[in-house]
């Protein structure tokens, strides 16, 4: 049962309809984080740590507090809190020890930056270097040094997260389906191979920024650069022992966020300072450098995998241990170790799938949410592998897959019946391999030194998100027949509020140009929403509307009909007004009644109208500690990517000469949009494949926390062509059939190109980026071997 | 301490700076134009791309003393008496925006581009912008943007919004 | 912005050079900024004083006069200099590495001179004008010298400038018609980016002169030994200039490259480099 209106006379979804914020945007009137100013505010500098691993002994700030126009200097000492979503484990500044290279170690808030930077400059800090612990397979080995030693002491999401005290193990989740070490014993064919991903970083345009007032009465206002108003007003609540209602957070526009503003960031931080500054608001705001070297990542990923096939080719056994490096905090890094496992058979049928799933500390800047959740990190193993596999099998690629791909009544590895309300993987695979010609092997091209070939990669993802999720609108009808959305989800870029439009409009049968979604996000007024993570903001929010509408609408008919002097069911709604069906002579515009209506003697009836809708994840349940068996995802989004590369075989440099990407969208909502998600997605994905990765030095000092050696796409580094194929199998129970799309398109970009490189070179590559110096060590070294 | 004065967006002002301001620090913080953002404050990501007497430059990397004297236009002059120029338009009709922090710079560059070039190839088009990273949109919908700009100029039998001087205080607004 | 400095605009090159020389080492020269005031902002340098060269006008002419060879003067934004019709015609090879420096944006700011000053080993201006002869005029309080550039950049961003100087202008010397130059620059990616390794190269057919310069693989631009061109085959060239290149450079490995990387890649480049260079194509 999808909802919405019939298909056949939408007139707004559907359609491509421009985003209402682009006017703000393009003339430069949008107002971020970074562009308020709430009067009296004092502004920040952050002293950030040396060393990766290291005791604080001393602070000396006397000189910074003598400083003219400074007002507080902080330090972690007096900041006694554990902050954390799932896992509480991080503190607003280091306390007794730092634990990466760039953590937080001081503050200072004074009148203007260059004075709080001075003050930066004047205050000593004495560390003792302790062991530093970089890899998090040796964070893994008994004896290793360990990060926190008190995780016993951590509160988390009991349950559902399963920390090992004593070790640097923050999660293990396991999948057990069937009997992994029997099926692979055996099976005809094996293989076992090991990949690498290293963390990155989001790299919003905006940086994190947050302005706090610690309010008289023990109260808090925040405006911050946030994904999730509600999570940060909890967060903070719990923190600080608040009441909800006391803690105000506004969302104004925000530059981006790619999961690197979910959750917590400066907001704690801001808190205190403007506590300690005697109530004056705080700005604290991120430079590029911060952004990189002390704001959370994308955690780096070390995986196994191991796959049993029949002769013919059916997957019989797949295992992968994944090793997460979580970095010094692992708050999110947990349920991407999580969700992670229960996608880690990628989208196949496989009967004996056994996976552990480590999220492991390490000396180094931790990780968070980012686009994919893990999932580009583990396809990015799973696709090279099973191509590897495919090649052990002497079978193509596609065949491979299309053999083993998911399909009706197969059940997943949590134990999910797959049904043709998942949509259709194989229809994805096909498209994929259709748009890049699969069947025609590469051609040579002209230049001497170059080589071609092409590669192809699935790719799925489900929301990873507590069984709990939910999520709310309310529609205020306006006395000209318009409305007012308000939602707590943030646009940060995505285009979810024109959809939501579109679906009012439609819903409410008013016109599009009459649907407004309030844009500031106020939890004072905005009604609650999870976080805009995962894909499925439009999703539950675009549910959330259609009730919304109806609750609406429901009021009009009530009111309608009194007037009318008929029953509620026999009003029709069309063109922002209601009437006797059968009767349009009869027609009361929206806008006599919204504000109630009043009879031509006088008399009122009704009152404002305000629809209420809300959606809540239905069905979803904890995963099985043991087996992992159970039900983590409210819906899958299926796709796939194929590629045709171009290399330079003396100097490495690679080039895409095509990519298409194929999605099972369910029901494209605005399609301008949706190809924006698409292609901002894949180049995104571009840049984990090709150019983007940290690096840290022996000591763990972060390296490249710059766009001078961080290097992410620009306009010229684009493919030379994309393509975009999106199937219309409906989602169950989503908006007109939709799901999410959002973090999907740049899930298997690196493995379809990864695949690509195979077929160009006979080369497998196993570590992220690949790079032009990379791919050209490995044809020299490859060319080596053979001499 | 330095008197300046310069026009910004055809507005004239004076005011006094430290040396050590830079024209970014100028605009935001000082004039209220909050349209340029800061996003690393190197010169490397063009969202702080302003026009100095016509050229694209990134506001971060110039001192203010050195707007004494100059004209400067930021994204804020783009619109005339409340309306969109033809390239903010297209923007938004090709899908170029997403989270919007890097469009003022992306504009300011395109703007420079189609006034040195009203005619520019695909490639000309990359070159302007390739130093104004976007994380968001891909690049793709921006190109768009910025070709039907340029056949929207061309058609136009007016264009004055496409190439004229910013009006000064005794021209009078220009009209839209 | 961080710094404490004070700001002066000299008008002439006389005051500048005191201006400098007073202020002891805490006094620098400003043009572009784009170097400058990165390392202020990192806190990697903190003058007192910045001495803004830009409104001294003998710093902002590009001469190129017949028979008498090219006169640039320092304070030229990389983006003039990318595009003079005459100089493109001339010497290819530098308008061709100015495009390749950092942004649009950047280029209208960066100067020549400040690339040539800030002595990167990584720099794209050095190498073409190394590979046509190019002299530095120097001025300073105790007069005016010239300075060939082979030698003026001494090790990693220093140069042989005594306190007080400035680089006022670069002479480029007459080149024949025939003279061909060329410039290859190998990056990380596509976007702007530092050199991973850069070449340029100079052919001159009267004089039977291949000149090859390297930057990105030693503390400073590498000139080699001029290469006689005689009746050697392209093959040839190329393969006898690679030899020299390889011998040559002493890479190390860094952020952005490692040194077998560069290695690997240099006698590639300096074969292309050979090969665009006889193909008898202007440039790229």
């Amino acid at each position: 049962m999808t909802k919405g209106q019939p298909m056949a006379d939408l007139k707004f979804v559907g359609k491509g309809i421009s985003r209402e914020d682009g006017v703000d945007k393009v003339s430069g009137s949008a107002r971020y984080t970074h562009d308020l100013v709430v009067p009296g505010m004092l502004h920040t500098a952050v002293i950030r740590s040396p060393h990766a691993s290291a005791r604080i002994v001393s602070i000396e700030t006397d000189a910074a507090e003598a400083l003219p126009g400074v007002r507080v200097v902080l330090t972690g000492e007096g900041l006694c809190y554990r902050l954390g979503l799932y896992m509480q484990d991080k503190c607003i500044l280091a306390r007794e020890v730092v634990r990466y290279q760039g953590e937080a170690v001081v503050a200072v808030a004074a009148d203007t930056l260059d004075i709080a930077r001075a003050a930066c400059q004047l205050i000593e800090i004495e560390y003792a270097l302790n062991e530093a612990i970089l890899d998090p397979r040796d964070a893994m080995q008994d004896g290793a040094h360990l990060v926190h030693p008190d995780l016993d002491s951590y509160d988390h999401m009991v349950g559902v997260f399963f920390p090992k005290a004593g070790t640097n193990v923050a999660h293990h989740q396991k999948i057990r389906k069937g009997d992994f070490d029997d099926a692979f014993e055996s099976a005809d064919v094996k293989l076992s191979a090991s990949f690498y991903n290293p963390p990155v970083q989001h790299v919003p345009m905006e940086t994190h920024a947050t302005i706090a007032q610690a309010l008289p009465g023990d109260r808090i206002e925040l405006w911050t650069s946030s994904q999730s108003p509600y999570t940060v007003r909890h967060l903070m609540s719990v923190a600080f022992g608040m009441p909800h209602a006391s803690i105000r957070v506004h969302v104004p526009y925000v530059g981006g966020g790619f999961g690197g503003k979910a959750g917590l960031g400066l907001e704690p931080l801001a808190y205190v300072l403007s506590r300690s500054a005697g109530g004056q608001p705080v700005k604290v705001v991120a430079t590029r450098e911060e952004e990189f070297n002390t704001l959370p990542s994308r955690q780096g990923l070390h995986s196994t995998i191991e796959i049993g096939c029949s002769k013919a080719g059916e997957i019989e056994a797949l295992k992968s241990t994944y090793v997460w490096d979580a970095g010094a905090y692992a708050d999110y890094g947990v349920n991407i170790g999580r969700a992670a496992a229960y996608s880690g058979g990628g989208p196949y049928s496989i009967d004996n799938c056994w996976i552990d799933s480590y999220v492991v500390y390490t000396n180094k800047i931790f990780g968070t949410a980012y686009r994919g959740f893990g999932h580009l990190e583990i396809l990015w193993g799973i696709e090279r592998a099973i191509d590897m596999m495919a090649r052990k099998l002497k079978m193509d690629p596609v065949e491979f897959r299309r053999l083993n791909l998911l399909k009706e009544g197969d059940t997943t590895i949590t134990g999910e019946t797959f049904t043709s309300g998942h949509g259709s993987p194989v229809g994805c695979l096909d498209a994929a391999a259709d748009a890049l010609d699969w069947e025609t092997p590469s051609a040579a091209p002209s230049e001497p030194g170059k080589v071609r070939g092409k590669g192809i990669a699935m790719l799925h993802k489900a929301p990873a998100m507590p069984t709990y999720t939910s999520c709310a609108a309310v529609i205020k009808l306006d006395e000209d027949g318009g409305c007012d959305i308000l939602v707590s989800g943030v646009d940060y870029g995505q285009g979810t509020y024109t959809v939501l439009r579109q679906i009012a409009a439609e819903e409410l049968k008013i016109p599009i140009e009459r649907a407004h979604v309030t844009w500031e996000c106020d939890t004072a007024f905005s009604p609650y929403d999870w976080q805009t993570v995962a894909s499925r903001f439009a999703y539950m929010g675009g549910n959330a509307v259609i009730e919304a509408a109806a609750d609406c609408l429901r009021q009009i008919r009530e009111v309608a009909a009194h007037a009318l002097d008929v029953e509620p069911d026999d009003i029709d709604c069309e063109d922002a007004s209601a009437f006797v069906r059968g009767k349009p002579e009869t027609k009361i515009p929206y806008g006599k009644l919204a504000l109630g209506y009043t009879f031509p003697n006088g008399n009122s009836i009704g009152g404002p109208v305000i629809g209420h809708g809300r959606f809540i994840a239905t069905g979803l349940t904890h995963l099985d500690p043991e087996t992992g068996q159970g039900l983590p995802a409210q819906y899958w989004t299926y796709g796939a990517h194929a590629v045709e590369v171009e290399v330079d075989t003396e100097t490495g440099e690679i080039e895409i000469v095509k990519i298409a990407t194929a999605l099972d969208a369910g029901k494209v909502l605005n399609p301008k949009l949706v190809a924006g998600q698409v292609v901002g997605g894949v180049i995104q994905g571009l840049g984990s494949a090709l150019w983007e990765g940290f690096r840290f030095d022996e000591t763990g000092r972060f390296l490249n926390p710059s766009f001078v050696d961080y290097k992410i796409p620009t306009a010229k580094d684009l493919p030379r062509e994309t393509e975009r194929i999106f199937l219309e199998n409906p989602q169950p129970g989503g908006p007109y059939g939709a799901r999410g799309v959002a973090e999907h398109p740049m899930i298997s970009v690196p493995s379809a190109i990864g695949n690509a490189l195979f077929d160009a070179l006979g080369i497998e590559f196993t570590t992220l980026p690949l790079s032009y110096e990379n791919i050209l060590l490995r044809i020299l070294e490859t060319h080596a071997e053979k001499e | 301490m330095h008197t300046i004065s310069f026009h910004v967006n055809g507005e004239p002002q004076t005011v006094r700076v430290a040396a050590t301001m830079t024209l970014l620090e100028l605009l935001r913080d000082r004039l209220h134009l909050t349209g340029t953002k800061e996003g690393c404050g190197i010169g490397e990501c063009g969202a702080c791309t302003v026009l100095l007497n016509g050229a694209p430059v990134t506001a971060c990397l110039i001192l203010a003393v050195e707007a004494d004297e100059s004209t400067i236009e930021t994204i804020e002059g783009e619109t005339r008496n409340g309306q969109l120029s033809a390239l903010q338009q297209a923007f938004i009709d090709a899908g170029a925006v997403q989270c919007g922090f890097c469009t003022p710079g992306m504009i300011m560059s395109a703007r420079g581009l189609l006034r040195r070039n009203p005619e520019p190839t695909d490639e000309e088009i990359i070159e302007a912008i390739a130093g104004n990273l976007c994380r968001c949109t891909g690049y793709e919908a921006i190109i768009d943007a910025i070709r039907l700009a340029a056949a929207a100029n061309r058609a136009r039998e007016d264009d004055s919004l496409l190439d004229a001087a910013p009006p000064r205080d005794d021209e009078g607004a220009a009209d839209g | 912005m961080l710094g404490d400095f004070e700001y002066v605009r000299p008008r002439t090159i006389e005051d500048a050079c005191k201006l400098l020389l007073d202020g002891g080492g805490e006094a620098l020269a400003y043009a572009g900024g784009t170097d400058l005031l990165v390392d202020i902002r990192n806190g990697l340098r903190a003058p007192k004083i910045l001495v803004d060269l830009k409104k001294i006008g003998e710093l902002d002419r590009l001469e190129t006069r017949n028979g008498d060879g090219t006169v640039i003067g320092t304070a030229v934004p990389l983006n003039r200099i990318a595009e003079d019709a005459k100089l493109r015609t001339r010497l290819p090879a530098l308008s061709e590495a100015a495009l390749t420096i950092a942004t649009y944006q950047l280029r209208n700011r960066a100067t020549i001179g400040g690339n040539l000053c800030n002595a990167s080993p990584a720099s794209d201006s050095i190498p073409p004008l190394l590979v046509v002869g190019a002299t530095l005029h120097v001025e300073g309080v105790d007069g005016p010298r010239n300075v060939p550039l082979d030698g003026f950049c001494t090790g990693v961003k220093k140069t042989c400038l005594k306190m007080g100087e400035i680089v006022t202008g670069i002479r480029i010397p007459p080149l024949e018609e025939e003279s061909r130059t060329a410039f290859l620059k190998q990056q990380r990616i596509r976007g702007h980016d530092l050199a991973v390794v850069n070449l340029a190269g100079a052919l001159s057919p009267s004089e039977g002169s291949l000149r090859i310069a390297i930057g990105s693989c030693n503390p400073t631009p590498l000139l080699l030994d001029p290469i006689e061109t005689g009746s050697h085959s392209l093959d040839a060239l190329a393969d006898e200039a690679a030899r020299m290149a390889e011998a040559a450079i002493a890479p190390i490995s860094d952020v952005r490259a490692s040194a077998e990387y560069r290695r690997a890649i240099v006698p590639v480049l300096v074969r292309r480099l050979v090969a665009k260079l006889m193909d008898g194509k202007e440039g790229a």
